[in-house]
């Protein structure tokens, strides 16, 4: 090898490749031209090229490939359909009235509500006369009235005279 | 990435099958080579181009458009195709570090004996081919099949243009070695 061709060597793969700038490729033509043993090694790269590229190339030509599509198809099709589990999970969900995005504003509402009837029912208000019981007794020379109140306990009788019949006046 | 891809993929993301469909139109046959330079077995190629395209449809939501869709794509096949072919257990997934104590040696001795014939050469290649590490392989699969640029590999291996040529290079002697090793066996035979 001359002592040139291992500053070109280092390229020579790089512009088997078409990866050098135009500078490196005119460098590496022009060795090229007068040195067998670099040719040597970029026929070397060209045949395992080809041996690579071209049994890959023969098996592409020969397949079809509409039904590799109807298999994709299919597959893509059992993939969107809930499996078996799936859909059990699915029935064993909570109804949607409890999923949280329901029932944590309704929970707010509600205690909002509360919050704003809670002070309405407790508030005092005006004191109205209690159911009472009152009975009323009349004899011949007294009447007594009795009054009682529930929610005082408090009894209070009255008791007055029957007042004197008027004679008739003839 | 055109206009017309974008708002493909656009359509596909909303989960329009139509849309996958017409990506699987345009990329089938590059997902399959890499498959089957990855497996080389028809049925097995096929199997992880479903696959591929399955997964796609479920994970193209991710896909935001910072690299180029079809080295995500590839990228998606190289690992697709890779994790297969571990399931199968049939390849010898070392990583470029094992390599470590291999030196490469001067491309002129290790060359091809160049009486082999194509045929016979791409089946030995083959061979070849299954004793290398997956990152080297898969680089030889993107430069030499697909085409893909220094960048472009990077880009769908995940790593730098560094590795990318670290990975070719000792790709390719080591399948210069290899070939060496089988041609000297068949002489001795």
């Amino acid at each position: 090898m001359k002592d040139s061709c291992s500053a070109v060597s280092k390229l020579l793969e790089k512009y088997f490749d078409h990866e050098v700038t135009e500078e490196e490729q005119s460098l590496i033509g022009v060795h090229l031209l007068e040195c067998h043993a670099c040719q040597d090694v970029l026929k070397s790269m060209e045949r395992i090229r080809d041996s690579v590229k071209a049994p890959v190339e023969e098996a592409v030509q020969k397949e079809d490939f509409q039904w590799v599509w109807q298999k994709i198809e299919r597959g893509i099709r059992l993939e969107e359909r809930p499996t078996f589990w799936e859909t059990l999970r699915s029935w064993l969900q909570i109804p949607p009235l409890f999923q949280r995005k329901v029932w944590i504003p309704a929970v707010a509402a509600a205690a909002i509500i509360l919050v704003i009837t809670i002070p309405l029912l407790f508030k005092k208000t005006p004191s109205y006369p209690s159911p009472s019981v009152v009975e009323y007794v009349e004899s011949q020379t007294h009447n007594v009235m009795v009054y009682e109140s529930e929610n005082t306990k408090v009894t209070v009788i009255w008791l007055f005279e029957e007042p004197e019949k008027e004679t008739p006046s003839s | 990435m055109n206009d017309i891809e974008t708002e493909l993929i656009s359509r596909c993301q909303q989960g329009d099958s139509d849309a996958l469909k017409e990506i699987f139109d345009q990329y089938n046959k590059k997902v399959y080579g890499i498959a089957y330079g990855v497996v080389r077995q028809r049925e097995e190629a096929l199997d992880i181009v479903q696959e591929v395209f399955i997964k796609l449809y479920r994970s193209i939501r991710n896909f935001k458009g910072k690299s180029k869709f079809y080295t995500y794509l590839y990228r998606m096949a190289m690992n697709t195709a890779i994790d297969h072919a571990r399931k199968m257990g049939r390849s010898p997934f070392s990583s470029l570090d094992e390599m470590e104590g291999f030196q490469p040696s001067d491309g002129v001795e290790k060359r091809p004996d160049s009486i082999l014939l194509q045929k016979e050469l791409e089946e030995r290649v083959k061979v070849a081919l299954e004793k290398l590490p997956a990152d080297q392989r898969m680089a030889l699969i993107f430069r030499e099949v697909e085409g893909l640029s220094y960048q472009e590999m990077a880009e769908a291996m995940g790593c730098s243009i560094g590795t990318v040529m670290s990975r070719l290079h000792y790709g390719r002697k080591r399948i210069q070695e290899l070939l060496k090793n089988d041609a000297q066996e068949e002489r001795r035979r």
